[in-house]
């Protein structure tokens, strides 16, 4: 049953990776949370700008916990003495906390009179305690998003694991040794 | 000087190929552009939630257009007989698509439903039919040539330790004919058509192979690493060794001896040299031990 759980995690039925999919999402709207918090702090648009940093925030949330269970899926078969294992570790380590961060950071936006209806709360401008939280969200993203990028271009996770089957036949084809199977 | 901005757009200096980091913002902009867009469809307030499907969409056209820069550079190293070559091109073909339906979908919000007054846009209750309809038609596209993406990267290793590589690669395999052979060897290239640090994908009588240069000293290997079968003509050299670009095994380049896992199995070497300017490889039926110069 649990190898059944990681096998779907891992993106074995889709024949690809599931968690570089959801990683899209934070990566791409958190920093988009904090420009439209600097514009809305510039005096930039009206209210529209921050209900969009809300809903960039929450919707980002929503898919890093997605990202989270297909990359504690994907990192469980690292082998502990490869080198992205422990870069692994650190990306998780910092997601951690950076999911924390917005996590507050969202909070700190909320309308607490409607409670958990998600309804970013009326504010003309943006206060300063959410505009330093999307900094040093979005720049210890970056960080971890590097590391996560170098665990794939750098270290090949996930790379020809599902397809090794066609590359070994093109090999073979080539009339290269293989190793038995 | 174009070699130089080459290597940036790749990467190299970040150790860290760049059109993988760029598109997470199209993707992630437009899809939750597309999310915005449903939303106005089920709140009351739904006119800031308008604005911003807007400009999210517009964000993620900027983002996708920086991102296509990069993306065309990794596209031109992909070797002509590449298996991913042609998946390459479908990928770059609906992204284009996909872009042009947002610039449609974001001109039509712009000039249908309001005069041409940017940024000002009407507190519509609801997202109109036809942009809704684009912005599904455009997830729609994006979701086929991201998991393009993901197939080339993840599938075909397409700029997986490309970075390490600071020479260019082979952009075509050279296939030579058996015939003409003299005592077993034959002539494959000129020896200036593989200058030092580069090199040559070859494919004679059934046989896929790696020609390098080191340092004036040519070798010949077999193309395909014994751990997932990666391009070892993609590989990068240090010590006398040619390293994977996928999981980093090393071999010697001379014996073709595993130096450094993963790998186990060592690889085929071909006997190769060097006469009347041209590089000579031999071919033999069976394997043999160790290849020289």
């Amino acid at each position: 049953m649990k190898s059944l759980i990681k096998d779907f995690l891992q993106g074995k039925w889709l024949g690809h990776p599931l968690h570089p999919i959801f990683v899209h999402l934070p990566t791409a709207l958190w920093p988009t949370a904090l420009l439209f918090d600097i514009l809305a702090h510039l005096g930039v648009g009206g209210k529209a700008i921050l209900y969009t940093s809300f809903y960039a925030i929450l919707v980002g949330l929503l898919a890093a916990l997605l990202a989270i269970l297909t990359g504690l899926a994907d990192w469980f078969d690292i082998r502990r003495n490869n080198p992205a294992w422990k870069i692994g570790w650190y990306h998780l380590l910092l997601n951690v906390l950076i999911v924390l961060l917005w996590i507050i950071n969202l909070g700190l936006r909320m309308d607490l009179e409607t409670g958990l209806n998600f309804v970013p709360a009326e504010v003309i401008s943006i206060p300063a305690a959410p505009l330093a939280l999307s900094v040093l969200g979005t720049l210890l993203l970056f960080v971890s998003g590097y590391l996560g990028g170098m665990m794939v271009y750098d270290y090949g996770i996930g790379v020809a694991r599902l397809s090794k089957k066609e590359w070994r036949q093109i090999a073979e084809s080539g009339g290269a040794r293989v190793p038995p199977e | 000087m174009i070699k130089k901005i080459k290597e940036l757009l790749q990467g190299k200096p970040f150790n860290h190929p760049i059109h993988p980091i760029l598109v997470h913002f199209p993707i992630g902009l437009f899809v939750f552009s597309l999310l915005l867009d449903l939303a106005t469809l089920l709140v009351e307030d739904a006119g800031p939630l308008f604005r911003g499907a807007f400009y999210t969409m517009a964000l993620g056209i900027v983002t996708a257009l920086v991102a296509a820069i990069p993306g065309l550079v990794d596209w031109v190293d992909i070797r002509s007989d590449h298996p991913a070559r042609q998946t390459a091109t479908y990928h770059m073909l609906l992204n284009f698509l996909a872009v042009g339906l947002y610039v449609v979908n974001l001109g039509l919000r712009l000039w249908v439903w309001n005069e041409p007054k940017v940024p000002v846009l009407p507190l519509v209750p609801k997202t109109p039919f036809v942009p809704l309809v684009l912005s599904l038609g455009g997830v729609g596209v994006l979701a086929i040539s991201g998991y393009l993406g993901g197939v080339l990267v993840y599938d075909d290793g397409i700029s997986v330790g490309r970075h390490r590589r600071y020479t260019r690669t082979p952009r075509e395999t050279l296939r030579v004919s058996p015939d003409g052979a003299e005592e077993g060897y034959v002539p494959v290239a000129e020896a200036d058509s593989l200058p030092n640090r580069e090199t040559l994908r070859v494919e004679v009588d059934g046989q896929v192979m790696t020609l390098i240069n080191l340092n004036g000293k040519f070798y010949a290997l077999q193309e395909f690493c014994t751990h997932h079968f990666g391009p070892l003509s993609e590989g990068s050299f240090r010590n006398g060794q040619v390293e994977c670009p996928w999981h980093r095994s090393c071999f010697d380049v001379r014996t073709g001896k595993v130096t450094q896992g993963p790998a186990k199995v060592d690889l085929k070497t071909y006997k190769i040299s060097v006469r009347d300017g041209k590089i000579w490889v031999r071919v033999p039926k069976e394997e043999t031990p160790a290849g020289e110069r």
